[in-house]
């Protein structure tokens, strides 16, 4: 018997009105890897890492997450089991400083009920000094040193990716969720994510991604997810996958 | 002082005291929480009205010429205070499964605007819950009996109790605010589909905003209502929310001091300065309406040239932390650790 995989995902369905946008989808994330997730516009995928986080619920499919069944819980109970996203659009906290948007991340925080905040600091004053640590660590490591007094929202697209990648790992998770970390990027500062990104793999975590830029998939990834039209098409490393002619008719002739 | 002045002033700083608590609870629903309530100042109401119901004595027949009201315990003091809290709290958190629910920004201010409108004019229309438009009279002032003072120093000591409720009020604003709580309250705020990624229940943490701010509220309302001694609808209705809504945008969104500072400046000063206009080269029926183009007009010009308010949200800076952090690094230096550029 194996381990647990990170996600089991089992025939999971999703449509709006009636368009299916995850369509009998099911894989499995193995624990440690970097697990691409790729497809023509429309395919899918970002529909499917919402439903993964619990932002959207499936119609019908199981997820399981680390062993427990997660495909109806809300996003935030299943980011407090260990799952962490950062979002295709900037998402930061614009009007708090960098610190605090790092400060909100940590899991399980004492401060964050309401009797202890009406008791004071001392409950919690401890804690938030740790958090104070790991996030001032966090922040040197993506260069945001410099910036950890300034809004949020007054950073430059680039930052605001790093900025959500340490957020991201400020809660300490399982499994990381990126959706499309690269967008709007420019390419010194894509290498540079690509690298954090490898190194977090080195670490042990999981990282699940939906990316465009084949040249970030092809060097991280492995393996990789092809999905169209709302199903998985392919599976398997970067070589396969370019081998396998169905992806390669799916790409050129995009959805239809 | 004469007494009349005397009377004026210890007036308008009880009717501080209370407007400060009432800007204080829309600063946690609305400066921190983002919920647009327009129905706030029902919660002031009706902490006013249920301190009322329950301090009065029983209702006495109409027939024989009394009036038709709720409850009548004849309640010893501080106990109407305490129902008034837990009936906001309660009004605040229905209002909260009503609309915050499902209903974001504009459309949830459009659900609460209604609901306030409905319970108005439920309450306005039907007799038998709190006397419809006449309203109950005759509310006795707290422990005026106990006491047994003369009526100015017995203002005094009233005066004691609402600023003393101000600030046990901003205190406890303070803690919330500065605590994780609140800055999960601002996370929310900002994003709250990020907020939700980071493990927060944002539906539970913005009931809490909504019944803790609807309690503060409505001791306020409680405390007002005792003062004068009666109660109408026509006292609170729409516009007098959205004074609180200009007080708390004009004194700074989202921080405590700019609440009390909007109270004195926007109910307190506005309102009750412009009293003081001349009234013998502007007509009289003019000063109402002047009230409302000058208060409309400072929000407008804050808003313009200041939207962060007279006092913005101030930066959490950590600083103790952070120097505490760089003594810790600094003696590990010289351990294991590698200087890393360090400061």
């Amino acid at each position: 018997m194996t381990e647990n995989p990170a996600l089991r995902v089992t025939r999971v369905s999703r449509s709006f009105g009636g368009v299916h946008a995850v369509d009998g989808c099911s894989f499995e994330v193995r624990q440690g890897t970097i697990t691409g997730l790729i497809g023509p516009n429309g395919a899918g995928k970002s529909t499917m890492l919402n439903l993964l986080a619990g932002a959207l619920r499936p119609d019908q499919g199981s997820i399981h997450f680390f062993g427990s069944e997660i495909a109806h819980l809300p996003a935030f109970r299943i980011a407090r089991q260990g799952m962490a996203r950062t979002f295709q659009l900037s998402s930061e906290f614009a009007r708090m400083t960098v610190l605090e948007n790092l400060m909100v991340a940590p899991l399980h925080q004492r401060g964050d009920s309401l009797w202890a905040a009406v008791l004071g600091p001392r409950a919690w004053r401890r804690e938030e000094r740790d958090h104070v640590e790991s996030a001032w660590r966090l922040l040197q490591r993506f260069n945001l040193g410099h910036l950890v007094h300034e809004y949020a929202g007054n950073l430059s697209g680039g930052q605001k990716r790093l900025l959500e990648l340490a957020r991201a790992l400020q809660m300490k998770p399982r499994l990381l969720l990126l959706d499309e970390p690269m967008a709007g990027v420019n390419p010194a500062l894509i290498s540079q994510l690509a690298d954090y990104i490898a190194e977090l793999k080195g670490e042990g975590l999981t990282v699940v991604m939906v990316e465009h830029e084949m040249g970030t998939v092809e060097r991280l990834c492995d393996p990789v997810i092809v999905m169209a039209q709302g199903r998985v098409l392919a599976e398997g490393s970067m070589a396969e996958i370019r081998a396998n002619p169905a992806v390669v008719t799916a790409y050129l002739s995009g959805q239809r | 002082m004469s007494d009349a002045v005397t009377y004026y002033v210890i007036t308008l700083l009880v009717y501080m005291g209370c407007n400060v608590m009432f800007v204080l609870g829309l600063n946690l629903q609305f400066g921190l929480a983002n919920i647009i309530n327009f129905s706030y100042y029902i919660l002031v109401a009706v902490g006013g009205y249920f301190a009322g119901l329950v301090v009065l004595g029983p209702a006495q027949p109409v027939e024989s010429g009394g009036t038709e009201y709720l409850f009548g315990w004849t309640l010893p003091w501080p106990l109407p205070v305490a129902v008034a809290g837990l009936t906001g709290a309660v009004l605040a958190l229905l209002v909260g499964v009503i609309a915050v629910r499902r209903l974001r920004s504009d459309y949830l201010a459009v659900a609460t605007l209604v609901v306030g409108d409905v319970t108005w004019l439920l309450t306005g229309n039907t007799t038998s819950l709190v006397n419809g438009w006449n309203g109950l009279t005759g509310i006795p002032q707290p422990l005026a009996d106990t006491l047994n003072l003369p009526q100015l120093q017995y203002q005094w000591v009233y005066l004691g109790i609402v600023l003393g409720f101000a600030l046990l009020s901003f205190l406890l604003m303070q803690r919330l605010t500065h605590s994780p709580f609140g800055r999960s309250l601002r996370a929310i705020r900002e994003n709250e589909y990020t907020a939700a990624a980071c493990g927060k229940d944002v539906f539970r943490l913005r009931m809490m905003a909504m019944m803790i701010g609807g309690a503060i509220a409505a001791v306020g309302g409680a405390l007002f209502i005792e003062f004068i001694g009666t109660v109408q609808p026509s006292m609170w209705n729409v516009p007098e929310t959205f004074v609180i809504f200009a007080a708390l945008i004009v004194g700074g969104r989202g921080n405590n001091w700019g609440a009390v500072l909007g109270a004195i400046l926007v109910p307190v000063g506005f309102l009750e300065g412009s009293r003081l206009l001349p009234q013998d080269w502007i007509d009289p029926n003019l000063i109402d309406p002047l009230r409302w183009i000058i208060i409309g007009s400072v929000l407008i010009l804050v808003l313009y040239f200041r939207p962060q308010g007279i006092f913005p949200e101030p930066k959490r800076r950590f600083r103790r932390i952070l120097r505490q952090l760089a003594i810790d690094e600094g003696t590990s230096l010289t351990g294991k650790r590698k200087a890393g550029g360090g400061r």
